[in-house]
């Protein structure tokens, strides 16, 4: 054993690694690892941006004030509510479309392009769509008043707080889908086939074969989706831009639309958008984190 | 035929007859709003205005004036070819970069190695746009404000670690050591290794992660509308967002003639690309 680690740590190392990483680490550093810091030095000032003038340090001031903001906190809710919601429903019907399709002999590519078709599209794209269609005129009241007579005139769906979320979630719901199909189906491909002959020898029904053999074997799978969407979520800022922009009275915002009207429509919150960013930052890690301590329980 | 074998076909043809007819309404469901969008596009102006709003134009009522409006007037062509250029020089930044980093940390072992690749996966976590204030000052200080490299830079940098996670997976599980080795004993360097063994047995999954990457300027809206003020040098999301602003309300087909017309290039991209998605995906990366 010591040899063996003895080995591995006096092995020469080729100098040459060093030219391989250079590159990439210099540009990381520059454009990533140098705003982070700065971020996080920021907000710890009363931030001025412009030649010659003073910043304060103010300690955790702007962090008090983020937490103590109404506005911001209603952001914070709002992010967590769609992540809690959004994400694990894009992972039950990615997975569902996965197992569906991964038996299909026909139509299998049209599948994989129809249901990866608003992945491919551009948020830009999808977020306006979702505007027309549950706008005043739009489509759905139209169908809810003019042919199934439900509601007297048009709904304002995304002018009151939940129900304009409730758009925001379904539209996150139904681009994600597609990129989680992709992801299951990648997995799915790589369960050893004999695994389900030899269970199938052995009495197990389709659902047990789900239960007993796919879920375990894409463990791995869902805990990579849960950590991407996880992020994907709190990453949310073009769906609520076009659909609301935050409206009504700031009702919809998610953080990171709260952190861009703080910092370019609101003078002189560059540090409180500053902790913003670290605590938007620091939820995600810890989210993160305790996805993997939980998974890691419970291998255990 | 005994009655428990047509028992059991008549099951499977069951179960195969609802698997395909719930694949089909999913589909269905996906892809209607696209339908509705491309319809919408087609019909003038004052049909996707009136109300009650009609589903289907009728055949006479079909128009292309939408797209060859948008096509002559709104420098279409412009922000087309800014979109395309980022999209290329950030899939080729970040490819070069990452299948490079992900060499390194796929097979060598040096000092700071495990501290710095947890560092770059730390700033996957991070959203880009959470960085935007010192970023912006970056882009002042380096004059990159209302100039494509500075969505470029950012976007590639943002792109990196979730490429580099992915093609490391990829190498360490796909690339067999004994490739490398057999270069080695043919008195190859390392940079041989990258050139003849990295780069053409990872190519699936480059691709595959390209299809993302490419795709992300054609829709990250938060940071290029920062940046990108002047009209001649605007990308297709903020193009998109500032043609609806200014047509609010009034003309739904010409903004969806122009949503329609931006899809396009991610759609050929992915279509040339997909063959290589799922199998570029499958890495141990992903599978844990």
């Amino acid at each position: 054993m010591i040899s063996i680690a003895g080995k591995k740590t006096i092995r020469k190392i080729n100098w040459r690694v060093y030219i391989l990483l250079i590159p990439g680490l210099l540009f990381v550093s520059i454009f990533t690892f140098y705003p982070i810091a700065k971020m996080l030095i920021m907000s710890f000032f009363n931030w001025k941006i412009g030649y010659q003038q003073v910043s304060d340090f103010v300690g955790l001031d702007n962090y008090k004030n983020v937490l103590t903001d109404p506005i911001a906190r209603k952001a914070m809710v709002n992010t967590l509510v769609y992540a809690v919601v959004t994400v694990p429903l894009q992972i039950v019907f990615g997975l569902l479309i996965a197992v569906l399709i991964n038996g299909t002999k026909r139509f299998s590519v049209t599948f994989r392009l129809g249901y990866y078709l608003p992945v491919i599209t551009s948020w830009v794209v999808v977020a306006l769509l979702f505007k027309y269609i549950f706008s005043n005129q739009g489509l759905l009241n139209f169908f809810l008043s003019d042919i199934l007579h439900i509601v007297d005139g048009p709904v304002g769906w995304l002018s009151t707080r939940w129900s304009a979320l409730f758009i925001a979630m379904l539209l996150g719901i139904w681009k994600g889908i597609g990129w989680n199909m992709i992801i299951f189906l990648a997995a799915l491909q790589a369960v050893p086939k004999e695994y389900y002959e030899a269970s199938s020898i052995d009495g197990l029904n389709r659902r047990q074969q789900f239960f007993y053999i796919t879920l375990p074997s894409i463990r791995g799978t869902i805990l990579f989706a849960l950590v991407m969407l996880c992020i994907g979520a709190f990453n949310t800022y073009t769906p609520i831009a076009v659909l609301t922009g935050g409206n009504p009275a700031h009702e919809t915002e998610v953080v990171l639309t709260w952190m861009y009207f703080q910092t370019f429509n609101a003078t002189g919150k560059m540090g409180y958008s500053a902790a913003l960013s670290m605590i938007i930052a620091a939820t995600i890690i810890l989210i993160t984190i305790a996805i993997f301590i939980s998974l890691a329980r419970e291998e255990n | 035929m005994k009655s428990w074998e047509r028992k059991q076909k008549y099951k499977i043809n069951f179960s195969e007859t609802s698997r395909y007819s719930l694949l089909f309404l999913g589909l269905f469901i996906t892809v209607i709003p696209m339908l509705y969008m491309i319809i919408s596009s087609l019909k003038d102006n004052k049909s996707t205005f009136s109300y009650p709003p009609k589903l289907f134009p009728g055949l006479d009522e079909i128009t292309f004036q939408n797209f060859t409006y948008i096509l002559n007037n709104e420098n279409f062509n412009n922000y087309l070819m800014n979109t395309l250029f980022v999209a290329f020089v950030t899939v080729l930044i970040a490819a070069v970069i990452s299948s490079l980093l992900a060499y390194t940390f796929a097979r060598f072992i040096f000092p700071g190695k495990r501290i710095l690749y947890g560092m770059i996966i730390s700033v996957m976590l991070i959203p880009g746009l959470a960085m935007i204030i010192p970023q912006f000052e970056m882009a002042v200080k380096f004059n990159l404000v209302n100039n494509l490299w500075g969505v470029i830079l950012f976007y590639s940098a943002w792109v990196t670690p979730f490429t580099t996670f992915l093609l490391r997976g990829y190498i360490e599980d796909n690339i067999p050591r004994e490739l490398d080795e057999a270069i080695y004993m043919d008195g190859g360097s390392i940079f041989t290794v990258y050139r003849y063994v990295m780069v053409p047995m990872a190519s699936p999954a480059i691709a595959a992660v390209s299809i993302l990457n490419f795709l992300f300027p054609f829709e990250e809206l938060g940071w290029s509308q920062t940046i990108l003020k002047s009209d001649e040098i605007r990308t297709l999301p903020v193009a998109i967002t500032m043609f609806f602003q200014a047509h609010n309300r009034t003309d739904w087909g010409y903004v969806f003639a122009m949503a329609s017309l931006s899809m396009v290039p991610v759609i050929i991209f992915y279509l040339v690309l997909q063959k290589y998605f799922i199998s570029g995906l499958s890495s141990g990366s992903i599978k844990g």
